[in-house]
């Protein structure tokens, strides 16, 4: 007989690692970007965690996953022991993965600014189309100013928002269903929706690594996702709007940190 | 939240004057709270509730097969792809004919049909409840729907080859229902109807009981030529012998 697969003996970790997220949160003291001399904090230590477990947990999730082969590639571990230990990282991922968005959603809840510099402006469109135009070499395009994240970062985090709640929401039942016995008919929905969303964050999370690792104009941006800071120039040249923000806030003193306050986004285009 | 003079402010993560309550307390107190509970939770099952007692009913039926009856022509298998599947593949029938080109009669032929274990180690290693024994007719079965396809049934089964399935094309685990999820023609399947893989075997090497058959290590011990022309023929009588029953 084997051993107890993770998801059964272990699933009390998948309910306390939400609470430990949002613990976290609650006594992280976090720091608001700044301007430092030549160079500009952009992620302070607490992003960095939130984005790195949410990320690689994500990563690890959708291999596992698809490794797993349920639904996506027939029999890519085989049977047996390596699907069950599969389905063991499946797990440790879980943990990891749910630690990390609870820490940020609870983080986002104690600063609103945070969730509203994630969102689109009326700028979207016209935004990014300058934006990938310069990428693409079309020289009639001018650099947008671009606030903190680009308009396209902040339409592609809409979706791999509303994924996460719904691979969350549907993982929470799925996980449940090692304990209780949940109605066949709710598993035949919560199952096949899991697997759509995971098809969804997969066609998100690859051109993410594409434009926010692979390509060499991200690298300062990649870097900064380890140091926390990007050069002045390249601020000024990418994100002139947050750069004025940042300034702007630095004029009236606003220190920010923990602040639900929003800084009021100034027009500089 | 204004008792007592305790405050929520819905805008502020600190504690505002006069107000004690503030967003970032909110947030570290669910987190705080939350933890408590699921690790109380824990200790309190530990100690208050019993260990688990594993139990299922007996099966409504068991198959009976006779190896030295089976002429191998698998037409059990195509009966029992096609009922449950609409289609005649050998690889998700759900009992499992063995032929072995140089063994000499009667161990040329292996019949791996399910035994509806009064004990069935797949339906206690599933962890999902996937498989179980049907509440009404005891059949041990597959709830396809909750399947997650670890495939610790198909490890568990104490046989080889193994009576739970993996389905390949459906990816979830399936095994030898009675026929209780599939129609043999416009009748109906399980303990009180008809098996498709009994009904066309031509040798009447498959029968079905609802006696709860003498098992060994090994399978039944079951002789379904005792009053047949096998008797002449000097196979009737002896039970198999173990090696190749199902």
């Amino acid at each position: 007989m084997s051993a107890t697969l993770w998801f059964n003996s272990l699933t009390w970790l998948v309910w306390l690692a939400p609470f430990a997220g949002i613990l976290a949160a609650g006594v992280t003291k976090r720091q608001d970007p700044r301007i430092e001399g030549n160079r500009v904090l952009r992620h302070d230590t607490a992003a960095i965690v939130e984005h790195w477990t949410h990320g690689i947990a994500t990563a690890v999730l959708l291999v596992s996953g698809i490794a797993l082969g349920v639904l996506f590639v027939p029999a890519l571990v085989g049977s047996g022991r390596p699907l069950w230990i599969a389905l063991d990282i499946h797990f440790v991922a879980v943990v990891v993965f749910l630690f990390g968005t609870f820490y940020y959603g609870a983080n986002t809840m104690l600063a609103l600014k945070r969730l509203r510099e994630h969102l689109p402006t009326s700028d979207a469109v016209e935004f990014t189309k300058r934006h990938y135009g310069l990428l693409l070499g079309f020289k009639k395009f001018t650099m947008p100013p671009e606030r903190k994240y680009f308009e396209s970062e902040k339409m592609a985090y809409l979706m791999a928002a509303a994924t996460t709640i719904t691979i969350i929401v549907t993982g929470f039942v799925k996980v449940a269903a090692h304990s209780l016995d949940v109605p066949a008919g709710l598993m035949s929905i919560i199952t096949p929706t899991h697997d759509v969303a995971t098809v969804v964050m997969l066609a998100f999370i690859l051109p993410h690594i594409f434009f926010a690792a692979i390509l060499p104009s991200s690298w300062p941006i990649l870097r900064s996702m380890f140091t926390g800071h990007v050069s002045l120039d390249y601020a000024k040249h990418e994100h002139a709007g947050w750069l004025a923000e940042l300034r702007e806030a630095d004029e009236q003193g606003h220190d920010g940190a923990n602040d639900d306050s929003p800084i009021a986004p100034k027009r500089v285009a | 939240m204004k008792d007592k003079g305790t405050t929520l402010n819905p805008r502020s993560s600190e504690p505002d004057k006069g107000k004690t309550f503030s967003r970032r307390e909110f947030v570290t107190s669910i987190g705080g709270v939350g933890i408590g509970a699921v690790l109380g939770g824990m200790f309190v099952s530990s100690i208050a509730l019993p260990d688990k007692v594993f139990a299922v009913p007996a099966s409504g039926g068991y198959l009976l097969v006779d190896t030295k009856k089976c002429a191998g022509c698998t037409s059990c298998m195509m009966a029992c792809s096609l009922t449950h599947h609409g289609e005649t593949n050998m690889s998700l029938s759900r009992i499992q004919i063995t032929q072995d080109p140089w063994g000499k009669f009667p161990n040329d032929i292996q019949m791996a049909q399910c035994r509806q274990c009064p004990y069935p180690a797949c339906v206690a290693a599933c962890p999902t409840g996937a498989m179980h024994a049907d509440p009404k007719t005891g059949v041990r079965t597959v709830d396809e729907d909750k399947c997650i396809g670890c495939e610790k049934c198909v490890n568990a089964c104490p046989f080889t080859p193994s009576r739970a399935l993996w389905n390949f094309e459906e990816k979830h685990a399936e095994k030898c229902d009675l026929c209780e999820g599939a129609k043999f023609w416009d009748e109906v399947g399980g303990p009180d109807g008809k098996r498709a893989c009994e009904e066309v075997c031509p040798m009447g090497a498959i029968k079905f009981t609802k006696e709860i058959p003498v098992q060994s290590e090994d399978g039944y011990e079951t002789d379904l030529r005792t009053g047949t022309v096998w008797d002449s023929l000097g196979f009737g009588g002896a039970p198999q012998s173990g090696g190749h029953l199902g």
